[in-house]
């Protein structure tokens, strides 16, 4: 396992060094892979944007960083050479904003942001555009950002890994899949073999409906790195996503066998267990990956997968128990974010409305501590709180908590711009009008949030109540074909799946609030 | 393997059977040395309608759109305009204002953003993330893209 490991360092290190220096050497060029070392040879120097730092193993470090990170997906090993870069270097501006912009950990998060504003005199101008883009894209300006990002692109047209990062960040924290998809296209128009868009552009094909287009480009990916577990990786996912387990299965065992410590297909096999409802092995899986992972919100994330079993499998005391432990354990390592997860997942599976209000009570007061991690970080936890809450509300005709839900949305989505805040102000203005009868207000605000299992499980109901029965059958088989690992999904699919089998009408209110 | 985190992180969900609607936000765009700073939806209606058609400093408006057919000026014709998507195109394909060239079709958001660019007095509407830093992006009804309860964030 370790051995594989290091050996995949040593050639990564060979053509990152290799292009740190100048282009490709005859060392990287003996070592890498053809398809490798084509994209690497394509960023020459002046085609990207500049990296300012003083240090020689800063720099090496960096684009050890972005080959790891962006190019082959080792994200936690990707993450670590920023981590170097910034060590060998305290004043490397853009790498300090590119950690800030990585990491999942929010209290490294709000401390290289604190220091991109110390050292951005070190960089150059365009370097600033770079680190202008990723540090409005954390703080929330998003006009700025957006076009200090195009302003970049045309400057540096052939810059692929600057428009694949764009196009990333278009199709993960904007869920913007068109537009995504119309920056990836663009690079591979000009480089079909460029991997990590292809990898980018089939995720924004199947997640903007377009499921047909990514197969092919999921070959393409695979065959373009043979030797890399990510295409396989990605594979099964989007072939999971499309319900097919058995398949999804083997390319995630084929990532394993490729990489064995490429523990995020590891949990893909225990999530994969978990949809097909074989939890017993699921729980199994999981364990695997908490061992494996390095970053500890990775290993806590998991853990909260592996307590969610129990809630799949409808053994809700255990399942209790062990959101418990990992709420307490979170609580010991400072990780705030997952302890209020905690709470709100086991407030999602809780019968008692009374008593999910409680749960969803305690996970706001884990966010009202002095912790180090950024207000919007904190807001984006606190908005999917009080989604719940109005969800929770709903569900069991509660007007008055839903208005109050409601009222501290309203009052965060009017500084907070971030897709989660305004998705989670729509959804529960929407739950606040289905309250009062306004249905077709519901509809409108609830479609403002049309990937959440909650709104649409809402708004499967507003339009029944108010007599779009086509659209709600058409809403509950969008619901009724999701497959992911998430918490809503858990808690929504089952019982619409099993309504729309025995054709009865699922009801949010119908169900176990 | 990045997305699958990803969706996690955001509780992102896939639709296997329906294509789903996405929210983009349209931006209304000025030159830089445009002294507009903010308008209401109905004078930007007005602007699109001819009724409104110089600048505060006297000088003529120039509208820079893309084809009023396309899915998303539909969408920006309809909420600004008022009235269907058709009655918009007919008020602005106007042979009358042709001579004074005050609307130019152009077939994509970034010719639009380059017209703007170099044209002090243009006004131009594209998706809010093609914008640069060569244009000026103005509040509508004292929002501007991403504020919660901006006009002109379509699907």
């Amino acid at each position: 396992m370790r051995r594989w490991n290091v050996f995949q360092n040593i050639v990564i290190t060979v053509f990152a060094v290799a292009f740190a220096i100048a282009a490709t050497s005859p060392l990287a060029n003996a070592q890498a892979s053809a398809t490798v070392r084509k994209s690497t040879a394509s960023l020459a120097k002046s085609d990207t944007v500049p990296v300012t730092t003083s240090s020689r193993l800063a720099r090496q470090d960096y684009e050890l960083g972005l080959s790891h990170r962006e190019d082959l997906l080792f994200t936690e090993e990707g993450i670590e050479f920023f981590r170097k870069a910034v060590q060998a270097d305290p004043h490397f501006a853009l790498g300090h904003a590119t950690l800030a912009f990585f990491t999942t950990d929010p209290s490294e998060e709000v401390r290289e942001l604190g220091l991109v504003k110390a050292s951005i005199s070190h960089a150059a101008p365009d370097e600033k555009l770079l680190i202008q883009w990723m540090t409005g894209t954390k703080n929330g300006q998003l006009i700025p950002a957006i076009a200090a990002m195009n302003d970049l692109l045309a400057k540096y047209p052939n810059d692929k890994r600057l428009a694949n990062m764009y196009g990333e960040w278009l199709l993960g924290a904007q869920q913007n899949y068109d537009q995504a998809a119309k920056v990836l296209e663009k690079i591979l128009q000009k480089d079909p073999d460029y991997y990590p868009a292809l990898n980018n552009l089939a995720y924004s094909y199947a997640l903007g409906g377009r499921a047909e287009l990514a197969p092919p480009l999921m070959d393409q990916y695979v065959a373009a790195l043979p030797g890399q577990p990510n295409p396989q990786d990605s594979y099964a996912e989007i072939l999971r996503m499309l319900g097919d387990f058995p398949d999804a299965l083997d390319h995630y065992r084929t990532a394993l066998r490729i990489a064995p410590t490429f523990f995020t297909s590891q949990v893909g096999i225990a999530s994969t267990y978990a949809l097909m409802g074989d939890e017993e092995r699921a729980r199994l899986e999981y364990l695997k990956p908490i061992d494996m992972a390095k970053e500890r919100t990775d290993r806590m994330d998991y853990r909260i997968l592996w307590a969610m079993t129990y809630f799949r499998e409808n053994r809700p005391g255990l399942a209790r128990k062990a959101f418990g432990e990992v709420a307490a354990e979170a609580h010991k390592q400072n990780l705030p974010i997952e302890e209020a997860e905690c709470h709100r997942d086991t407030a999602l599976f809780d019968p008692d409305p009374d008593s999910a209000m409680n749960d969803l009570d305690a996970a706001s007061a884990v966010l009202t501590d002095k912790r180090h991690i950024l207000s919007r970080t904190r807001d984006t936890e606190l908005a999917k709180i009080l989604q719940t809450r109005s969800f929770i509300a709903a569900r069991s005709g509660n007007v008055d908590a839903a208005r109050k839900a409601l009222e501290e949305l309203n009052s965060m989505a009017q500084t907070n711009r971030d897709n989660v805040v305004q998705d989670a102000y729509h959804s529960a203005n929407g739950a606040v009008m289905f309250l009062q009868g306004d249905y077709s207000g519901a509809i409108s605000d609830l479609e403002e949030d049309p990937r959440d299992p909650l709104s649409l499980q809402l708004l499967a109901d507003a339009q029944s109540k108010s007599g779009q029965t086509a659209d709600a059958q058409k809403t509950l088989a969008t619901l009724a074909a999701i497959n992911d690992e998430t918490i809503e999904m858990a808690v929504v699919v089952p019982p619409v799946r099993a309504a729309l089998k025995s054709n009865s009408s699922p009801s949010a209110q119908g169900t176990s609030h | 393997m990045i997305r699958r985190l990803q969706i996690l992180i955001l509780s992102l969900v896939f639709v296997a059977c329906a294509s789903v609607a996405f929210a983009t936000e349209f931006a209304v765009i000025v030159h830089p040395s445009n002294a507009a700073k903010a308008m209401s939806l109905g004078d930007l209606g007005k602007i699109l309608r001819e009724k409104t058609m110089n600048w505060p400093n006297g000088r003529a408006i120039t509208i820079v759109i893309r084809d009023p057919n396309s899915p998303a000026m539909k969408f920006v014709i309809e909420k600004a305009m008022g009235g269907t998507a058709e009655d918009g195109k007919a008020v602005l394909n106007e042979e009358s204002r042709k001579p004074a060239a005050t609307v130019i079709f152009v077939p994509t958001d970034e010719d639009i953003v380059k017209a703007v660019e170099t044209n002090p007095t243009a006004i131009g509407i594209v998706d809010v993330y093609n914008i640069t830093s060569g244009v000026k992006v103005i509040r509508i009804d004292d929002k501007q893209p991403f504020d919660p309860g901006y006009a002109l964030k379509g699907h």
